[in-house]
């Protein structure tokens, strides 16, 4: 698979794809299980730098992993995010639940002075 | 003048796999309307959407085979996915935003809601145990029949 996952302390870092559907968040979803299950994650992270297509599978998988980060008080956020996809994310209600930051070195900030 | 009426018809397995061919093949045939790249977007999110419904709810993610309609008419794009499925039982529900039958397998229950937000018409017909038949309706505004055959690369 393309995408990549990066580790920074406690934070979970998800490089998503050009195209978050259903077939492809299958995927996400069974990788960040693993770190899940392996590392303690408080935190994570989707990167949407280089992805111009999702669909409403990649709300569940962001929706997945809120329910997951909550049980240790931890936050998703949302970084990266260009025009082709803000508007679905927006309509999602997404941003309700999820922490929308410029880019991975705002949301680590962020993620620092919490703790 | 170009005749402006024209349909397609393509049918394929259900696997998630054919998720990305069905957004490509249906964004393809509608490119000679020249839409916007929003438009394309909207039908592409829209089409996904009910691929992936007969992928998970029709078949279960079982075998099968889904079936895309498109048609133009004019400056209209009709988009018709019918999947032989499960059926659905109860479609109101279905298409109550954030009801998913599966919450298991990370169903946001969106689904539906995508498809009616970004087309401009929405018709649901279902009968349990024979299938399931989505149309999508959009009108592709055009701001001038001359303008659209100026920019068009199909001459």
């Amino acid at each position: 698979m393309e995408q990549l996952f990066d580790v920074k302390g406690e934070t979970l870092i998800v490089y998503l794809p050009e195209e978050l559907d259903h077939h492809y968040a299958g995927q996400i979803r069974k990788e960040t299980d693993n770190y899940f299950t392996g590392k303690r994650i408080r935190d994570v992270v989707f990167d949407y730098e280089n992805t111009f297509f999702m669909d409403s599978s990649g709300i569940g998988l962001v929706m997945g992993r809120y329910r997951e980060v909550r049980y240790l008080k931890g936050d998703v956020y949302i970084v990266g995010v260009n025009q082709k996809i803000s508007r679905i994310l927006e309509i999602s209600g997404l941003y309700r639940i999820a922490k929308r930051r410029k880019n991975i070195a705002e949301a680590l900030e962020d993620i620092r002075e919490k703790y | 003048m170009e005749h402006l009426n024209n349909q397609m018809m393509v049918e394929f397995d259900s696997i998630s796999k054919n998720e990305s061919f069905a957004r490509v093949v249906v964004s393809a045939f509608v490119s000679r309307l020249n839409p916007t790249l929003e438009e394309i977007a909207d039908i592409k999110t829209a089409v996904s959407e009910a691929v992936t419904n007969s992928i998970i709810h029709g078949y279960e993610n079982g075998d099968g085979r889904i079936r895309i309609e498109t048609h133009i008419v004019e400056d209209t794009v009709t988009v018709i996915v019918t999947d032989f499925g499960v059926g659905i039982s109860d479609i109101e529900k279905a298409m109550e935003p954030m009801y998913t039958s599966k919450p298991e397998l990370e169903r946001s229950g969106m689904g539906f809601a995508f498809m009616e937000a970004f087309m401009d018409e929405l018709f649901v017909e279902s009968e349990v145990g024979k299938g399931t038949t989505i149309t999508m309706r959009k009108v592709i505004r055009i701001d001038s029949v001359s303008q659209k055959e100026e920019n068009s690369i199909y001459k």
